[in-house]
């Protein structure tokens, strides 16, 4: 609550006027010499707590009375961040969410989130005298003094930026400064669109962040600034994945509409491949749209950069997404197999006809240890053939961790080797005339899911004689289709950034026909596309995360040519950059395009033990006086305790009073 | 003190005479009905002729309707004793506005007894503090009321109530039946209160009470804190009277309800009387109050 007229709160003094007249009325008081005192002494001893309480709450109605007058007079006012119950401190920690999504304009506003954000923080500090701000930014994740709030929007510490935030952290890094520096009286206040992977409720560090809040000897409070109203229409894209396949660019896309739009839009897309740009249109027929883009990149020309935007809309920086890419990679497969059928079925998926970009090659299980020193070069590795040795595991292991992957397919042999604590099953066979049938496979995830358009793959015409179906312990590998005996056709271990694929039958004519059937050459090329892009997934970032941050000495150079926003922290922006010798397209972290926000209700659980207030901001620019007077409010308090004061000060209807009877004389 | 008597109001009240409610025992003649037989035109009974009576006193009418000997006889007339208790303790100092108790009962004493001695009766007076501490015997003398008058004017009020040890010794003192007249405002203990009047009822004693009260002492308003002074133990009581007013009030009702009640129970005359009440209508009051009932004697 703040004041329009401050100076007048002076008669709040005024409010002692009543107890000081009755103290002084006690003081001053007459002797007279009295003769009834029995019934003195016998009034006072009965005299109860009801009656001193009646007067207790005249003298109280009186002197509220007054203060609410003077409090009436100094036109006192509410809303803003400090709300009700503002008091004076010496130190407020403001943890500002600079997150991209917080550059979204609410609906009927005239700014972005962390703009009202900001304005509203000036304006509860104007009224805190000496109390010092502290800003602790999302983006630098460093506390800095800031000597004055009017210099809030215009210090670069403040300014948008592409990066994500991480409200646990940020608490954490709060709680010990207070605790380092010990600033006093400290409220912490956070401004935040209260997206939901920013907060991230179920991270433990909520519960290192509140132990140490706890542990500070004068408990801090928190005010949470929620801006979390819904936003004007907006449509974002984000970048999933690139991939560089001889010269063309493979861009995975994703385009997310706000609102509950479903009509069926149109939107030109912009592409600048290094400085040309071309439009195109795209349409949206729903709330998102998920293609790939394939871009026919320049000849002669190995590497390169550009990016992709959609026109600008409530928020200006989740509309463009960022690339790289770099000389295309070789495309190798290594298939480890004895020869034979199911070798060339293998071979020819891995590395079909006409695609001179892919290769693959062929070695027995026993001239592996001679491929071990090489296997980064491959982008999966085809195992056909009893599990590898102790030796062979680790390497095999190695190459998992660093992202590729591995396809294990029945050895066509019972064996008790085993791999990550898997072994194959001894080989069983349908009985004459039966086949083993897939029965269900996962049409979303997997080698086996359906294609980019939605067409299923052809797993209904997959008939199989024998299968050999891997084993493990529960929980260890996860199926992704069985056979119609409920046994696991296609399973999964993901072991760090690569996946090793378990398949309960070969392509072999005296197995199944796996070779013929449409599920081998989409399920390898898959696997060998995934391995492959890891060579390509270190030129996409994001914004101040991971490859994005200089290492060392490495110099930061901006290289795309799009248009640069000068009121954002160029720091923080998403764009191609020259780190060193690298170069990077960072972008905005997918978690910023969610649109999910963190409940109200949640918060009790995530600042448990500490106190906590939540200010729901609903002004549409920053030019709102949010505050609004109430010293109506107040006038009505005064009205109602005169009127209690009256009330209480009436007097008691008397019962019969004592009165002499002088005439005439009772009779006896 | 002034003048205690007002002769308007005597000349006003001289026609009225002072009864007794009860049958009172005097060495001379008088106007009041005694216990024994005597010679006054008022018939009392027949009674059968013994051996020894004066024949004078035979009805001879009666002898020869019935030819039986019976004498007739007559109700006495005498005159009282009147004893005024004056409480003269510290408390009935208390005056207000206006007149002081001890004043007030100066007054009532002083033309009570003239009415008194005027038709022929004794008139004494018995003032207490803690104790007994002023004795005048009845006398029917005229030149005796100027004694009493000095006396009263000459009271000052101070020290504790010691009423009721007054009355028990004055029970105890006064032999023969009488009237008891008693001004004080009463404050000591009720139940030895009553205990004394019953003791004044069982030697046979017509008992009056004055119970004399300050308006003050009734009305008990203040207007701010006061420092109370017990005007007999010197006691100090700083209070806020609006804060116990109530409970002042109940405490007042339930003690004069208890004093009325103690009188009543020993069949004696109880007036509250508060000091700003004129005093003719009150003795006049007083007085006719007395009188016998119509057919009575």
């Amino acid at each position: 609550m703040s004041f329009y007229q401050q100076p007048l709160l002076w008669f709040l003094c005024a409010a002692a006027i009543p107890v000081i007249i009755h103290l002084l009325n006690r003081r001053r008081h007459k002797t007279v010499q009295w003769a009834a005192m029995q019934f003195l002494l016998k009034a006072t001893r009965e005299s109860r707590g009801k009656k001193k309480l009646r007067h207790i709450l005249i003298l109280t109605a009186r002197t509220l009375g007054i203060a609410a007058l003077a409090t009436a007079v100094a036109r006192p006012m509410v809303g803003g961040l400090l709300g009700w119950g503002a008091s004076q401190m010496d130190t407020v920690i403001l943890i500002l969410d600079r997150s991209a999504s917080m550059e979204t304009t609410a609906e009927n506003a005239t700014a972005s989130r962390r703009a009202l954000a900001i304005d509203r923080v000036r304006d509860a500090m104007k009224s805190l005298d000496a109390t010092r701000l502290i800003l602790l930014d999302s983006a630098t994740a460093t506390p800095q003094d800031i000597p004055s709030p009017d210099i809030l929007s215009e210090i670069t510490n403040t300014r948008a930026t592409d990066s994500a935030a991480d409200i646990p952290s940020l608490l954490q890094q709060a709680a010990e400064f207070i605790l380092e520096t010990q600033p006093g009286k400290t409220e912490i206040w956070i401004a935040s669109d209260m997206q939901y992977a920013d907060w991230d409720k179920e991270s433990e560090r909520w519960t290192t962040a509140m132990a140490t809040l706890q542990s500070i000897p004068q408990k801090p409070s928190v005010r949470i600034l929620s801006l979390a109203n819904p936003s004007k229409s907006n449509v974002s894209m984000r970048i999933i994945s690139s991939l560089r396949s001889s010269d063309d660019l493979l861009l995975d896309l994703e385009i997310t509409r706000s609102g509950d739009a479903v009509a069926p839009v149109n939107q030109p897309l912009t592409l600048a491949l290094n400085g040309v740009k071309t439009t195109e249109s795209v349409i949206i027929p729903g709330q998102s749209l998920r293609f790939q883009k394939r871009i026919k990149l320049p000849e002669k020309q190995e590497t390169g950069q550009g990016w992709l935007s959609l026109p600008s809309d409530a928020n200006p920086r989740d509309h463009t997404v960022f690339f790289t890419y770099g000389a295309p990679h070789p495309v190798k497969t290594l298939i480890v197999s004895a020869a034979g059928e199911a070798t060339t079925y293998l071979s020819a998926a891995a590395a079909p006809p006409g695609y001179a970009a892919q290769s693959c090659e062929t070695i027995a299980p026993a001239q592996f240890s001679s491929k071990i020193g090489n296997l980064s070069d491959y982008a999966a590795i085809i195992w056909r053939a009893p599990f590898p040795d102790q030796a062979g595991a680790g390497p095999l292991t190695d190459f998992l961790r660093s992202g590729g992957h591995v396809l294990f397919f029945s050895p066509m042999e019972n064996s008790t080797d085993n791999f990550m604590d898997v072994k194959w099953q001894p080989i069983s066979t349908a009985p004459d005339g039966k086949f083993f049938i897939l029965q269900q496979w996962n049409q979303d995830d997997g080698l086996l899911r359906d294609s980019l358009s939605g067409t299923p793959l052809g797993g209904k015409t997959f008939r199989s004689i024998k299968k050999q179906v891997p084993e493990a312990a529960v929980g260890t590998m996860s199926t992704l289709a069985t056979w119609d005996d409920g046994s696991p056709f296609l399973t999964r271990i993901i072991e760090e950034r690569g996946t090793a694929w378990f398949f309960a039958s070969v392509p072999d004519y005296t197995w199944s026909n796996l070779g013929d059937a449409h599920l081998l050459l989409p399920a390898v090329q898959r696997a060998v596309l995934a391995g492959v892009s890891r060579f390509d997934a270190a030129l996409l970032a994001n914004v101040n995360q991971g490859d994005a941050l200089p290492r060392n000495v490495e110099v930061r150079k901006r290289l795309d040519d799009f248009t640069v926003d000068a009121t954002a922290d160029p720091t923080f922006a998403a764009g191609v950059y020259l780190l060193g010798e690298r170069t990077i397209a960072a972008n905005i972290p997918a978690a910023e395009h969610e649109l999910l926000a963190i409940q109200k209700t949640d918060l009790p659980a995530l600042f448990e033990g500490i106190k906590f207030r939540t200010f729901e901001d609903t002004a549409s620019s920053t030019t709102d006086n949010e505050e609004r007077e109430i010293w109506k409010f107040f006038l009505i308090a005064v009205l109602f305790f005169l009127a209690a004061e009256a009330l209480l000060c009436l007097p008691k209807p008397t019962s019969a009073a004592v009165t002499s009877n002088p005439s005439p004389l009772p009779s006896r | 003190m002034s003048n205690l008597l007002d002769h308007d109001l005597l000349v006003r009240l001289g026609a009225i005479p002072v009864e007794a409610r009860l049958p009172m025992l005097g060495n001379v003649a008088g106007k009041h009905r005694s216990p024994h037989r005597g010679s006054s035109v008022e018939f009392a009974e027949y009674r059968k002729y013994v051996p020894g009576d004066d024949t004078r006193r035979l009805d001879w009418k009666a002898y020869a309707r019935s030819d039986r000997y019976y004498i007739k006889e007559f109700e006495a007339d005498t005159n009282l004793r009147v004893y005024f208790v004056v409480d003269n303790s510290g408390s009935m100092s208390f005056a207000d506005k206006g007149m002081a108790k001890i004043e007030y009962a100066s007054r009532i004493v002083a033309n009570l007894a003239y009415l008194f001695v005027n038709q022929g009766d004794a008139a004494g007076l018995s003032v207490c503090r803690d104790t007994l501490h002023i004795e005048i015997p009845p006398r029917r003398r005229p030149a005796h009321l100027q004694l009493i008058s000095q006396t009263l004017k000459n009271l000052e009020p101070k020290g504790e109530t010691g009423l009721v040890a007054a009355l028990h010794a004055v029970a105890e003192k006064v032999g023969q039946r009488a009237v008891i007249v008693i001004l004080s405002d009463l404050f000591c203990d009720t139940p030895a209160l009553e205990e004394a009047l019953q003791h004044l009822r069982y030697r046979k004693h017509d008992v009056c009470v004055f119970h004399l009260m300050d308006p003050q002492e009734i009305g008990f308003q203040f207007d701010r804190p006061h420092r109370f002074v017990d005007m007999e133990d010197n006691t100090t009581l700083v209070v806020e009277p609006n804060l116990i007013s109530d409970e002042y009030q109940a405490a007042l009702k339930e003690f004069l309800s208890n004093v009325k009640a103690a009188c009543h129970g020993v069949h004696a005359d109880y007036q509250l009387v508060t000091t700003d009440t004129p005093l003719e209508p009150l003795l006049r009051d007083f007085l006719l109050n007395r009188l016998p009932k119509k057919g009575k004697r």
